[in-house]
């Protein structure tokens, strides 16, 4: 096993202030513990107020641990040696309104110690892996928020770091903006780097990430791999099965099965959910369903998504924080 | 490892460069260069009368009256003039002759008078003959009619009316300075030669520029539109950005700090280097040292941006930024403020400007125009005359003039005019009376200055000089008598009523002897107007010799000889004595020298043991041998200072000399070398010699006093004997513990105009006012303390700010 990345442990973050209603105290980050390895892509998954954010501060230097400790790339964390090596893509980047591209990246490249010549030849190969390209003279005030995420992911590339800390990177892209981030994010992965990535987008979290914590109240809920988290083992066969009356499901698949179906009518059909493990059990109930003559209009075999792992993990609380993206993990039979 | 640092420095220039707000302040720099531009202007002699440089009104009209009305007078150069002016101004002056209260406006003076300088049919060279002419009028007066220029003539014009007005005008530069734009001349002209042009505008012009238009308008500005440079900067996408990159966070808020202070310096460089270049060019003034404005400015700038830059941090918001560091302003402005009164109102009033000693007891003038006396019992100076500050009276140095007594006078609204208003009576304080003052001899009108000369009275006057003896004074008191104490206010003087020991004049100068001879007494009422004789002081002034401002006396230790300075003029005047010398009724002149350079300028003169001291701004002091006036040493004032009053040390052949920076040094002459040391005593106002004790009574810190033993090796040897050290009253207490200390906390952002002031013009300190007075204004321009107390503030307010910015959880 290679020395981590990122190397968290037991880390902690309480806020307190003092108000006229008393003192309050915070408790954003409550021991977590995480490790990222060199050319992993590792997603930060959590609700809003789970700690992610914090979390990200403290690996930065932003914010200061109240305890536990970490280090990032062998250097304690909030080390100038430690974050010479770091390149960081905020969520709402915010450029001062008289640079244009090039003379942020040159501003931007400055700050991380480079020499001008670095910063040029480095600006023309990322305005062009951004898409930038032709527009680097032109004001940011011109820009809309996609074009500052393109920026923003150069400037984090510019000096070439070890590790990519990406907090939303693909907020505001279109789905081609979006797909060649992913495409970025896979080449700078291929090339070893390693990639530690914030989002709300669960599909694109599935698709680019090799493991993934999820946050929730300041703790880790999970970690690993996606496919060990998401329960892969277990699915669900639906069946969709034409006919004006219900049939009788106890004498088509007798008393072993019937305990597990969920009926529903779905316009001319009736819709059969049943718990499965194999495909043997699945090859079963199809026969099954034909030797009685029923006629099948649909068959899915469902597993358990990111987000529905995600619900599970986290709870009902933050419904509203990932609803509306898309269902991840179908395969659809029809 | 800087790199990053200046990055950001660069980058906040760049933000300026992209500010329109800049560029607007740009575009109204340069139109307010452009308009200033034309500006020019030429140096001329000094001809036209104005209203205020008839220095007294009252001896003026006096004066034209006699010359009217006087037969004696009418081919006299004063007869003549006279009959210049029109009608209706002679009609009023003969008023004035019958004794009637007529006004004349001082306009109308000046105005007939220069028509007088058109015409000059009204000279006669017999005529003026026997008036007292000045270097410069001799010297035009020997160049023929036909080759003489028209300003020349003009100049010679102005001079030869005032050779017939003697002690009428206020001393002018021979040269005035008129300021013309694109052309054109400004109708009112500056009387100031070119180098004290130079000097008004390094000490006051641009310290106001400081003052409003860097100090108020574009740090103002400045403080507008960097408010938003930090609170831009704390916005998460920047600020988290910004510190996830390898830099310091303390430096990077110090580097944002310097660059926002980028605004203010573009701006500020670019009107001052301008207004340098237009004064080079324009008025041919090329004083680099007014780009330290530059410096200055910024620095100014960075004491409220230092208050923005925390409420920045601490709030996040650009208004609430601008709102604070305005209520900081308003509060340094309000603080600058009551400081400022308390100065004015409390501290300058009290300070002592004159001392008189007799024994162990000490009566003080200060500013504020009040006599008092020292209570050792209460240990706090206890009012002989109390001052008014509305009123300005003038109150004429107390002196010694017997055991027990001390001589002075109050002349009411004397600052505003020296004449005053009312009659000016000799006061008498006497200790066997608690010091109160009792009236006694009408005094000479506009006495300014009292001397005791063996048993003889002199007072000094623009006239000239008269005299009278102790012993009349002792008696016209009433003290001896034991008579009811009196004011000055409840006295009543007939006016023209003739004593029996009338004075004499022997030279033709106005005097009471003039109503022996038949003259009619309206004449002696003119005299006395014009301050010329009374009852009791008859003049001593030798003949051919006129007082004309600058004047300053002081008494030979031998008790018999006067030395007097006057424009230019430096005389030994022997008094006149008993035995065979009784007969002698004015002074002889005994020895006179005349100098070149300034006569108009400011003087101090003091004479000890064989030796006189004459020191003139931006002129070397001169050391001379005392009988024959001889010059025995010159050598430069202290750097940058200018001597304000000198002391003869009595018999001892030293003096002490009392700088503008508020320090007295101890002068020995060794040859034609002259060294001198520094006393510790600083904040020094006024410095008398105790003829009595042989002691020099140093007052400083506004009221007290230190009476110091100076020994054969001057400073060395230098022993205080004793040390007057007042109880505070109650409003200097208020000032003191409160005031003090506030403006020592606050910074002194007003005074940083005095900062560039100094540093501009060179000096440190410098002598304000009428160049006639004795008491010396001094302006003492901080530098240290403004300084100081800006950065130290600075100092601490960025030391908040970078701990709360390293410290705090963004």
């Amino acid at each position: 096993m290679p020395d981590p990345i990122v190397d968290v442990h037991q880390l902690r973050k309480t806020y307190r202030s003092l108000s006229l209603t008393g003192r309050r105290r915070i408790d954003a980050v409550r021991g977590v513990s995480l490790q990222a390895f060199p050319g992993e892509v590792f997603g930060l998954l959590g609700p809003n107020g789970a700690g992610k954010t914090t979390l990200i501060k403290m690996l930065l230097g932003v914010v200061k641990p109240s305890g536990g400790h970490a280090r990032l790339l062998g250097q304690p964390i909030g080390s100038s040696a430690a974050r010479s090596r770091v390149g960081y893509l905020p969520e709402s980047l915010r450029v001062d309104r008289h640079h244009t591209a090039r003379s942020a990246l040159r501003y931007y490249g400055r700050m991380s110690g480079m020499t001008s010549a670095e910063i040029h030849s480095r600006s023309d190969e990322l305005l062009k892996l951004v898409g930038l390209e032709g527009r680097d003279r032109e004001s940011v005030r011109r820009f809309s928020k996609g074009m500052y995420q393109r920026l923003g992911l150069a400037q984090a590339l510019l000096h070439d770091p070890d590790l990519l800390v990406l907090d939303e990177p693909t907020d505001g892209l279109d789905p081609v903006g979006r797909n060649e981030v992913r495409k970025v994010i896979d080449r700078l992965r291929e090339g070893g780097k390693t990639i530690f990535l914030n989002s709300h987008i669960l599909q694109e979290v599935e698709m680019v990430c090799t493991r993934v914590a999820i946050l929730a109240k300041g703790e880790i809920k999970a970690i690993g791999p996606i496919d060990e988290l998401a329960h892969r083992d277990q699915q669900k066969l639906i069946v969709e099965v034409l006919g004006d009356a219900e049939p009788d499901w106890q004498a088509i698949f007798g008393d072993s099965l019937t305990v597990d179906i969920e009926s529903t009518r779905v316009r001319d059909a009736f819709r059969l959910s049943i718990a499965v493990v194999d495909q043997d059990q699945i090859n079963a109930i199809v026969d099954q369903l034909r030797r009685f003559d029923q006629s099948i209009a649909r068959l899915e075999v469902r597993r358990e998504s990111l987000e529905e792992t995600f619900m599970r993990l986290v709870g009902t609380d933050s419904v509203e924080e990932v609803a509306g993206e898309e269902v991840a993990g179908e395969e659809v039979l029809s | 490892m800087i790199k990053p640092y200046l990055a950001v420095i660069a980058d906040s220039f760049h933000s300026a460069l992209a500010s329109r707000i800049l560029w607007i302040a740009m575009v109204a720099i340069w139109i307010f260069l452009a308009a200033l531009a034309p500006i020019g202007y030429h140096e001329d002699y000094t001809t036209t009368f104005r209203w205020f440089d008839l220095d007294n009104g009252t001896q003026m009209k006096a004066m034209l009256a006699r010359g009217l009305v006087d037969p004696k007078e009418s081919e006299t150069a004063l007869g003549r003039l006279a009959r210049t002016f029109p009608e209706d101004i002679q009609r009023k002056l003969r008023q004035v002759a019958r004794g009637e209260d007529v006004r004349i406006d001082k306009g109308a003076l000046a105005d007939s008078l220069n028509e007088s300088l058109d015409n000059e049919d009204w000279y006669d060279a017999e005529a003026w003959r026997t008036t007292v002419r000045l270097r410069e009028l001799r010297e035009l007066d020997e160049i023929p009619d036909d080759e003489i220029s028209e300003p020349e003539r003009r100049r010679r014009a102005r001079l030869r009316i005032e050779a017939a007005l003697p002690g009428v005008f206020t001393a002018m530069s021979a040269r005035s300075i008129t300021l013309s734009y694109a052309g054109f001349d400004f109708p009112a002209f500056f009387l100031i030669g070119k180098e004290q042009f130079v000097s008004l505008i390094n000490q006051f012009v641009v310290p106001i520029m400081m003052d409003w238009l860097l100090g108020f308008a574009l740090i103002f500005l400045g403080i507008l539109v960097t408010a938003s440079i930090i609170p831009d900067m704390l916005q998460p996408g920047s600020l988290h950005l910004l510190l996830s990159k390898p830099i310091s966070r303390t430096m990077l808020l110090l580097s944002k700090f310097i660059g926002g202070c980028a605004f203010v310096f573009l701006c500020v460089s670019q009107l001052v280097i301008g207004l340098w270049l237009i004064s080079g060019f324009r008025l041919d003034i090329w004083n680099a040292r007014v780009l330290w404005c530059i410096p200055v400015a910024v620095f100014l700038f960075a004491v409220f941006f230092s208050v923005s830059l925390l409420a920045g941090l601490r709030w996040r918001s650009p208004i609430l930024s601008i709102g604070v560091t305005c209520m900081f302003g308003a509060f340094v402005l309000v603080i600058g403020l009551i400081g400022g009164y308390f100065d004015a109102l409390v501290r300058s009033p009290d300070r002592i400007s004159q001392m008189s000693f007799d024994g162990q007891d000490i009566v003080i003038a200060t500013r504020g125009g009040e006599l008092k006396r020292f209570d050792n019992d209460s240990n706090q100076w206890a009012d002989v005359i109390e001052g008014d500050f509305r009123r300005r009276d003038l109150i004429v140095p107390p002196v010694r003039i017997a055991p027990g007594k001390i001589a002075t006078a109050r002349i009411r609204g004397g600052r505003f005019n020296l004449y005053g208003s009312g009659s000016l009576d000799l006061l008498v304080l006497d200790r066997s009376k608690d010091w109160k003052p009792n009236p006694g001899l009408r005094l000479p009108n506009g006495t300014r200055r009292l001397l005791v000369v063996g048993n003889r009275m002199i007072a000094f006057n623009n006239t000239g000089l008269m005299a009278t003896t102790i012993e009349q004074v002792l008696d016209e008191s009433g003290i001896d008598d034991d008579e009811p104490d009196q004011t000055s206010d409840d006295r009543t003087t007939e006016s023209g009523s003739e004593s029996d020991n009338q004075p004499e004049a022997e030279d033709g100068s106005p005097s009471i002897e003039v109503s022996k001879i038949g003259v009619t007494a309206w004449i002696t009422d003119l005299i006395r107007m014009q301050g010329g004789a009374t009852e009791a002081f008859r003049v001593i002034l030798p003949k051919g010799v006129t007082l004309t401002d600058p004047v300053r006396l002081d008494v030979l230790p031998d008790g018999r000889s006067l030395v007097v300075y006057a424009r230019g003029r430096l005389m030994r005047m022997e008094l006149p004595g008993g035995g065979d010398d009784a007969q002698r009724k004015t002074a002889t002149l005994a020895a006179d020298l005349m100098l070149d350079d300034n006569d108009a300028a400011r003087a101090t003169m003091a004479a000890a043991g064989q030796s006189v001291l004459l020191a003139r701004a931006d002129e070397p002091v001169r050391w001379y041998q005392a009988d024959t006036l001889a010059l025995l040493a010159e050598f430069p004032a202290p750097k940058d200072r200018t001597v304000v009053a000198a002391e003869g040390l009595g018999a001892t052949d030293r003096f002490a000399l009392l700088t503008t920076d508020g320090s007295v040094r101890i002068a020995t002459r060794s040859g034609d070398r002259v060294e001198w040391g520094t006393l510790p005593q600083s904040e020094v106002t006024a410095i008398k010699y105790d003829q009595q004790s042989g002691r020099l009574a140093i007052a400083h810190h506004i009221d007290s006093i230190d009476f110091v033993a100076i020994g054969p090796d001057a400073t060395a040897s230098a022993t205080i004997q004793r040390a007057v050290r007042p109880s505070l009253t109650s409003w200097r207490s208020v000032d003191r513990y409160v005031i003090t200390p506030l403006r020592t906390l606050t910074p002194q952002t007003g005074e940083l105009s005095q900062t560039v002031a100094a540093l501009v013009s060179g000096k440190t300190s410098f002598a304000i006012g009428d160049v006639a007075n004795e008491e010396q204004e001094v302006v003492q321009l901080k530098i240290v303390r403004p300084v100081a107390s800006c950065s130290l503030f600075l100092a601490v307010m960025l030391t908040l700010s970078c701990v709360y910015f390293a410290r705090r959880d963004f």
